[in-house]
């Protein structure tokens, strides 16, 4: 099989969030006690026992309002920054499907993803004095999809905003899909994900700038998981070896130079 | 140079063995603290480094990975305690340490000049009089006094400012931890060996571990300590004079 990709269509979410109670039924995850904010959107934030959420944003248009709705989750990046970050090997990703997976038994909770993730995606499950915890995140229900099904949230969509399947024909459903929001008075409509990150596993066909729904317009790789990886862990190795054949070179050439009945 | 080292000749002739004069030099809150710093920073290093080297991986995993982290943050609070302890028992002392550690002058100069020579090939007549401490452990000194600023900053950054930080800053701080222990561990390692295992520094072992070095030790390694600027300076014009002259 080839690469996998989950699209959501979120000009047709009506933000029933029963992608939210599907996540949690099949992951066996608890609720969240929440407070009242004023708004639908509930829980406030993606958290270790909420993987997936759709986040309602509301705008001002003038005299009328547009109420945005997005499916929030892991993009399963084709270049995932949590992976190369992650000093455990616990974030992987799936060489044939391509999505981006988290293995809790290998997490030792460093949190690192949490850090260069350019959508802030993974959570940590974590206590702060002692560094406990393990991180977590949307996984495209692994499980399932070994199993021949599609995740939770794409089988649950009663709207029928979700599409899961091969890259490419997802890709071609989304752009098709934007072309006739296009016509149909949309003239923003777009779709997010095609290049970004080296691709994202995570497709939508938004009405108006990715912006708008409080996406990154243009999330960029983190130049410094770059620097660290790539750069300074050679650097520390070069240093090392250095330092540690200048000190032995060092020893041989003294030891011949110096005699020891001179020394004080 | 002549009066000890004549006399203790002469007498270690007579009774058959050498005698040495020790004098005093590090206290003992010195030495508990240097030896207490030594444990915590190779705790720190070799904790920290398992999150640093792929090779080390499977070090890092699950439940002893997280032992190693709990490790590492218990190591630090001893290690940014220390300094701070030792500053509240020897006010005075660790003051005086830090101003000659930051204090550089012209025989650092010629100290970096003579170290090839010195270090390498035994020339006696290249090393310019040194203070209590030399330029060498000055170095050192500062390198590791101001790469646990860095440590300390960005550690404490990373452990409580997780989820609060902008990533851009918990990034940059990741990053300079890093750099801050690929250069304290390569000045450990040189210091390791110049301290241990370099002929010529015998005594510097001996004097971290008992508090005292030798005279003789003391008069050749540390002249500015011992006699005074004045008189080490002295002595230093001479020798390079019948250096020159040989």
């Amino acid at each position: 099989m080839s690469r996998v990709a989950m699209l959501i269509d979120e000009s047709i979410c009506m933000g029933c969030r029963g992608c939210q109670v599907a996540c949690k039924q099949w992951n066996d995850l608890p609720a969240e006690q929440t407070t009242q904010r004023g708004t639908y959107e509930n829980p406030p934030d993606l958290s270790a026992s909420t993987w997936t959420r759709v986040r309602f944003s509301e705008i001002d248009q003038g005299d009328s309002m547009q109420w945005l709705f997005l499916t929030q989750g892991c993009f399963h990046c084709g270049k995932p920054a949590c992976v190369e970050v992650c000093p455990t090997g616990a974030l992987k990703q799936d060489p044939e499907l391509g999505i981006v997976t988290v293995q809790q038994d290998l997490c030792n909770g460093c949190g690192y993803c949490t850090q260069f993730c350019p959508f802030g995606i993974p959570r940590l499950d974590t206590e702060v004095l002692s560094g406990e915890g393990k991180a977590f995140k949307c996984n495209f229900c692994q499980d399932r999809l070994s199993n021949g099904l599609i995740p939770a949230c794409v089988k649950t969509c009663p709207a029928g905003a979700f599409h899961f399947g091969d890259r490419e024909a997802m890709l071609a459903e989304g752009k098709a899909r934007v072309e006739e929001l296009k016509q149909g008075g949309f003239p923003n409509a777009n779709l997010y994900g095609e290049y970004e990150m080296g691709g994202l596993g995570r497709l939508y066909v938004l009405k108006e700038r990715p912006s708008l729904y409080g996406l990154p317009e243009n999330p960029q790789y983190p130049v410094l998981a770059n620097l660290w990886q790539d750069v300074l862990q050679p650097l520390g190795t070069l240093a090392f070896g250095a330092a540690a054949l200048g000190v032995l070179g060092f020893f041989f050439v003294s030891r011949r130079n110096i005699k020891m009945e001179e020394v004080e | 140079m002549i009066g000890n080292r004549v006399r203790a000749v002469q007498e270690a002739d007579d009774a058959g063995a050498i005698r040495i004069r020790w004098i005093p030099k590090y206290s003992a809150m010195e030495r508990i603290f240097h030896w207490g710093h030594t444990v915590t920073f190779l705790m720190l290093a070799m904790t920290g480094m398992i999150l640093f080297f792929p090779l080390l991986r499977p070090l890092a995993r699950g439940d002893g990975g997280q032992l190693i982290r709990l490790t590492h943050r218990g190591a630090a609070i001893a290690y940014g305690a220390l300094p701070l302890i030792y500053l509240i028992l020897e006010p005075r002392r660790a003051w005086m340490s830090l101003k000659s550690v930051f204090r550089v002058g012209r025989y650092d100069i010629e100290w970096v000049k003579g170290m090839i020579p010195y270090y390498m090939f035994g020339r006696h007549e290249a090393m310019a009089p040194q203070d209590r401490f030399n330029t060498g452990e000055k170095l050192n000194a500062a390198v590791i006094i101001l790469g646990s600023v860095v440590f300390a900053f960005t550690g404490l950054l990373m452990w409580f400012g997780k989820g609060f930080l902008p990533i851009g800053v918990f990034q940059t701080m990741v990053v300079l931890h890093d750099l801050a222990m690929i250069v304290t561990v390569c000045m450990f390692i040189v210091h390791l060996y110049l301290a241990v295992v370099h002929p010529l520094m015998w005594a510097g072992l001996v004097s971290m571990r008992f508090g005292v070095t030798s005279a003789a030790y003391a008069q050749e390694h540390h002249a500015l300590w011992y006699y005074g600027p004045e008189r080490a300076k002295e002595i230093y014009e001479s020798q390079k004079n019948e250096g020159q002259a040989k």
